[in-house]
Parts: C-alpha cells; structure tokens; sequence
C-alpha cells in the first residue's frame, strides 16, 4: 500500500481551472440563465419595466394593486406550508426510526416511502380528493352521511391540501433522514444502550441530535416546495382566500393588461418569503453541533 | 471506548439462523425491542404503511366502478368505462409525449449533472461554493415565480414552447441529479482511471470501460429522479407550453377538475403511478445484483486485471471512512 500513487484528488487538484470550469458549464449557464432570467424579469415586470402594451415607467403599482388580498394569501400559504411541514416532519421523523431499525417492519416502510415519493403530487391530490370529499371512501367507511362529514375538500381550513402534503412530503423527510441515519445511526445507538440509557433518553441525546441537521435541511425543502406549490391547493382548496401560487396564476391567466405586472409582484413576493426562509434554516442549521 | 457496538451489529438474527448458538456468539442487540416496546414497534410501522398506502386505495376501487353510489362502501357496477372515457380525453398520446419528456429530461440532466458533480468533487474548479450554490438553487425558488418571468423572455427571443419546456424542467432537475453525483463521486476512486492511463488507456476506453461503469449505479438514481422531474410536472407544462405540449398530468388535471369522471380520474392516475413504479422496481433489482457480484470480482474476473487488485484495498469505500 505504501507504494501506492498519491491520492487522486490531490493530484487533480493542481489542474484547477479550465478544465474544471468546462465540466461545470453545461449546467451552470442553463441554470443561470433560467434563475436570472426568470427571476430578474419576474421582477422588471412587477416594477412595469417589461410593459406587453404602453410606455416602461417604473412604480410599484402592481404590488399595491392587491394591497387588500395579497396579505390574506401570504397568510393563508404560510399557514399551510407550516401544518404541511410540521406534520410531514414529526411522520417522516417517526418513519425514519421505524426503516433504520432494520427489522423487517422497517424494509416494508422503506419500501412503501420510496414508492410514495414517485408519486406525482397532481395524482396525490387527485387521490387524497377521492378519500377525503364528502362522497370520498372515507365518510362511505364510517357511514357519514354527506351533509354530516366536515368539508374537508375546499372547505376553510384547507384539510385536503395539507393533508395531501404531509402524505407525500413525510415520504420524503423519512428517506432523507433515514438515509443520512443508515451510516453511522447503529454504533451509537447501541453504545448508549450498553451505556445504560433507556429508550426515551438514546431519543433525546442519540436520535434526535443526529437526525437533526436532515430535518432541517429536508424539511425547509417541503416548506419552500409546499409554499410555491401550485396544482395541489388549486385542486383541493377554495376559490377565496387564494394561496400565492393560485393567485398569480388566476392573475397571469387573466385578460385585464395590468393583471401580469400583478402576477409577477406575487411571484417576486413568493420568491423572497421562499429565500427569507431558506436563509433563517441554514443559519439555524449552522448552529447545530453536528454541521461540519 | 473501543466497545464499539460494529462487530455486533452485523444481523445475528441472520448468522444465527439454524445453528445452535455457541458461547461468544453475539446475542440480540441492546436496541432490539423488547415485551411492550416490541408490541409498540410493530404498531407504529403497521400505521405507518397505512398512512403511506390508504390514499391510493380509492384509486384502486374507482378505476374499475362504473357506478358507485353513495353509502355503499364498494362500487356498485363494476366495470370499465373509466379506462374507455380517459382514452377519449386522449390519454394514450398524452402518456407517450410525458414518457418522452421525462426520458428527454433524463438524457440532458444527467451527464449534465454527473460532470458538474465530477468537477466540483475533484476540486477542479473556480468558486466551487458558488458554482455548488448555482446548481442548488431551483429547488428553493417556487418553479412557477421563475416560469412567469421566463415566458416573457422566451417568447421575445423566439424560443419553440417545447425547447423552453425542456430546459427549465432540465435546470429544476439539475439540484438532484448534480446532489447523487456528488455523493458517488465522493465515494469514488480516481486511482481505476489514473491506473488505466498508466497502461496506456486512451480517455475515452476510460470513460467507457472504467469511469461509467463505476459510477453507473448514481447514474441510475440520478437519471431516475430527473424523470421524475419530467414526468410528473404540471406547472411548467402548462406556462411554458401554454397548450401546444399535452402531457399526462394535463389530461389528469382537467379530468379532475370536472364532475361525475371519477372512475377516468382514478384510471389516469394509476397509468401516472405505473411508469416510475415499474423503473424504481428495476433500480432496487439492478442494484441488488449489481451489489453482490462486485464483492466476487477480484478472485473470478480474469479480464480486467486493473479492477481485480485494488477493490480490497479501496481507501474510501463508503462507511470505511466515516
């Protein structure tokens, strides 16, 4: 072994520059282009700077124009992106332990959440709809009559939606964390055992500190994906309030000329909750014992 | 404490199994459950797979109802009008041009992903952190913020719909695709490929008969999660493709946004089910073969004496070095 060349990386290392940059290109520029682009004129156009019709002037009209319902959306979406992720993590959390125990309980649940996850969201909603509506299989189940089962679907307190969510997004959380577990989650597990710590506290100080840093990270992923998602609460949900997503699309598809600058700003307001967040999760992240 | 729990946790149950149990053998672990904590375990995974399994089962029941009123908590007319009704709202073209964007998708995404991967891996590059940060970022924008802008700059540059379509779903699926390579890469060897230049292999031989076939498994997970991407989006179809480009999910999502079409919603949605199901079977297969002959090769494989030496001496195989 001790003849053996250098380690590659090392020796990679000094060719730093052109060749790297070439590898890194085809994807970056894409990238680059769609994020700006998209963004940045997301942006130009909620400050009138991209006019389909008439003369640029900048204002900040189109952010002004739904002063009124443009707060009742931003509560409504975080509303239902906090429920989804709280509950989508604490199940995905639960599932995690169950799949890195390793019993064959935890195979046929790492199976069922792997399959779960390929599952379009379109196809959830469709299906939690059939479940939860007031002629769905639940109310058949326990005999509900239909005037006596709660709206769930559409009804005010967005049950379906969240519901849909959490379904799919726990799937997610509990591949995630099971997956950064599955390394090194047994030695220390087992050590504290012989230790003495009973279940409750290998939780406490093992589990739940290990686990920690991939459920923040996955769980701020459903949260920004839930926040800017669109099909499932348009399907689910009610006409009014409307969630973000919902709502620049209805103003996007509209035929008023001064409905797209107001698509746009709800787009750019979308986008700069999504990125507060994300950034609030990495400085909490940093803050974890186990980052780096 | 060198009690370290490792060469107890190599499945006992297992290495137990039909043979008496010897002083010295290990026993079952510490953090097995045990009377209460057991009958709890069994429970919690038994809800679990309800939780994960009871939003599909209505699927299954109206794809083949043709009537189902409403107390009954089976269909009524069992039958198949959905499956006639959904192929009348086009379907079958639609599946065929969703298969061929997810497969598109997957095609671009993956070598595009795997090569930035590869150079951020082996330190190659300039502004690694930015360049890593770039190619991580679609997955913490909402896709239909940065679509609604896009359109306006697609449609004054001229871009057909469907090359638009492609692209942005290409940069939504770039974070998975660069993230699992960057994880095969940072478990693999570079010393196979230096080895193979050393005795005279030109680049290519060594992209195709030492580079890919070691990372082919990420390759696989990578290129799946980017079908995925392509597969199963709805908004980006819908802005971009403004109409031209039906995909499956359109069909699904005008079908159930009507009334009275369950049995076609519950049809469409498990042929929307089936595609990646049938691929994430063939990965977990091909990765259970692909597993077990690769431990074998060093005494059986004559052909290839560069990979027959060194495999036992891997350095930083996955789990050796963290």
């Amino acid at each position: 072994m001790s003849l053996a060349p250098p380690r590659g990386r090392t020796a990679a290392a000094g060719r730093t520059g052109l060749r790297g940059t070439l590898l890194v290109l085809p994807a970056v520029v894409p990238a680059l282009f769609v994020l700006v682009g998209g963004i940045g004129a997301a942006v130009a156009q909620s400050l009138g700077l991209l006019p389909l019709i008439g003369p640029v002037r900048l204002s900040l009209d189109a952010y002004t124009a739904q002063s009124g319902a443009l707060p009742v959306s931003i509560a409504v979406s975080l509303g239902i992106a906090t429920a989804s992720t709280a509950i989508a993590a604490v199940v995905g959390f639960a599932a995690a332990l169950v799949i890195v125990s390793g019993r064959w309980g935890g195979r046929i649940v790492a199976t069922i959440s792997a399959a779960t996850v390929t599952v379009p969201h379109l196809i959830g909603a469709a299906a939690i709809g059939l479940l939860l509506a007031d002629s769905g299989l639940l109310p058949r189940l326990l005999g509900i009559d239909a005037d006596a089962w709660p709206r769930l679907v559409g009804g005010p307190w967005w049950v379906a939606v969240v519901a849909e969510y959490a379904w799919k997004e726990s799937a997610f959380v509990a591949l995630v964390v099971a997956g950064t577990l599955a390394t090194r989650v047994a030695s220390f597990d087992e050590t504290a055992a012989l230790l003495g710590a009973g279940r409750l506290k290998r939780l406490r100080f093992v589990m739940i500190p290990l686990c920690l840093p991939a459920l923040v990270v996955s769980s701020t992923i459903v949260f920004v994906y839930t926040l800017g998602s669109y099909e499932v609460a348009w399907l689910l949900g009610r006409s009014y309030p409307e969630p973000l997503p919902v709502m620049a699309l209805r103003l996007f598809g509209s035929i008023t000329l001064t409905a797209r600058p107001e698509a746009a700003a709800v787009a750019v307001v979308t986008t700069t909750i999504s990125l507060v967040v994300v950034a609030l999760a990495f400085f909490a992240l940093r803050r974890t014992a186990l980052w780096r | 404490m060198t009690i370290q729990a490792r060469s107890v946790t190599a499945d006992p149950q297992r290495a137990d199994a039909g043979r008496l149990r010897l002083p010295g053998d290990p026993g079952p672990r510490l953090t097995d459950s045990r009377g209460a904590g057991r009958v709890g375990r069994v429970l919690s995974a038994t809800l679990l797979a309800a939780w994960f399994l009871v939003p599909l089962v209505p699927l299954a029941l109206w794809a083949f109802a043709d009537r189902w009123s409403f107390p009954e908590v089976l269909p009524t007319v069992w039958g198949i009008d959905g499956l006639e009704s959904s192929i009348a709202q086009g379907a079958v073209p639609a599946f065929w041009r969703s298969l061929l964007l997810g497969l598109v998708v997957a095609a671009i995404a993956t070598p595009l992903g795997a090569a930035a991967a590869r150079a951020l891996t082996m330190g190659t590059v300039r502004w690694p952190r930015a360049v890593g940060l770039v190619l991580l970022a679609p997955v913490a924008l909402p896709p239909f913020a940065a679509v609604m802008g896009l359109n306006v700059v697609l449609l004054r540059a001229y871009v057909p719909p469907l090359v638009g379509l492609v692209l942005v779903l290409v940069v939504i699926a770039l974070p998975y695709t660069t993230f699992a390579m960057r994880v095969a890469y940072a478990a693999h060897d570079i010393r196979f490929e230096e080895e193979a230049r050393t005795l005279g292999a030109s680049p290519w031989t060594v992209l195709w008969r030492i580079h890919i076939p070691l990372v082919a498994p990420a390759l696989a997970r990578a290129a799946f999660l980017a079908f995925l991407v392509g597969w199963s989006d709805y908004i980006v179809t819908v802005i971009i493709g403004g109409g031209a480009v039906v995909t499956l999910p359109l069909v699904i999502a005008s079908s159930a946004a009507g009334i009275g079409n369950d049995s076609a919603v519950a049809i469409l949605s498990l042929t929307a089910i089936l595609p990646p199901l049938t691929l994430l079977l063939l990965l977990g297969l091909a990765g259970r073969r692909s597993a077990r002959p690769r431990r074998r090769r060093p005494d059986t494989d004559p052909v290839d004496p560069r990979t027959a030496r060194s495999p036992r001496s891997r350095p930083h195989e996955p789990g050796a070095t963290r």
